[in-house]
């Protein structure tokens, strides 16, 4: 299984306030919160453990059929961040998911899977919005995420 | 404060962060922020702390993780509002 979760920068910084008293605490593990503040650039930072949670709940509830929101609950380990791309894991209920982001301008993309090969072998697809006439669902993505401008598809 | 009350005073906390008019005009207990409000996942965050604000109680991640429909929240804030 795979999943992936792109945050169109502009949009999030539209939406979201991230210094909001209270916000980090809600989504954020103390350690996380720590490696947010301690980077130099902690908005991307913000979004980029942001994506990795969301791209791996993807897998986690389609795998347990469950839905909560627990952002707390899906922990951001090994954060290796090398020039615009940050590799890590994300562990939630003693499983290890494995994670790849790429960073860019405008927005962050991540991709998730189950092994470190998956992940590696992901191959993704991001159309600009106006999207060119395309039925992207016949194309049968394994996931799909749209935010702001963007759509990010993955095979 | 009965449930109608509890969704009267949730519904202008919600529609800062939805476009979805016609679902926040039947806005009830089945409500789901996500699938009929479309309410962006990192939004959630917001109206939590909104929730927080306009209750004056602090929601607990254990509760925040059930908060997905007005149903839901509407329980967690029943039970914090008790506890005060």
């Amino acid at each position: 299984m795979i999943g992936n979760d792109l945050v169109d920068l502009q949009q999030a910084l539209k939406d979201s306030n991230w210094q909001r008293k209270g916000y980090l605490d809600k989504i954020y593990t103390p350690l996380e919160k720590k490696t947010i503040l301690q980077c130099g650039n902690s908005t991307q930072m913000v979004w980029t453990l942001w994506s990795m949670k969301e791209a791996v709940y993807k897998i986690h509830s389609r795998k347990t059929g469950l839905r909560n929101f627990a952002p707390t609950s899906l922990v951001c380990t090994h954060i290796n961040l090398h020039g615009d791309t940050n590799s890590g894991i994300v562990c939630i209920d003693t499983i290890d998911y494995y994670t790849i982001t790429k960073i860019r301008d405008s927005y962050i993309h991540t991709l998730a899977a189950t092994s470190p090969l998956a992940v590696s072998t992901i191959r993704e697809v991001i159309y600009e919005y106006p999207l060119p006439l395309l039925d992207y669902k016949s194309t049968n993505p394994k996931c799909v995420s749209h935010h702001g401008r963007y759509l990010a598809l993955i095979y | 404060m009965n449930k109608e009350e509890l969704i009267n005073r949730l519904k202008p906390i919600v529609s800062n962060y939805t476009q979805e008019k016609e679902a926040l005009e039947n806005i009830s207990e089945d409500t789901d922020f996500i699938k009929d409000l479309k309410i962006n996942s990192a939004n959630l965050v917001d109206v939590i702390l909104d929730v927080e604000e306009e209750f004056d109680i602090i929601i607990d991640n254990e509760s925040m993780e059930k908060m997905l429909t007005v149903g839901a929240s509407i329980e967690v804030i029943e039970d914090k509002i008790d506890k005060k």
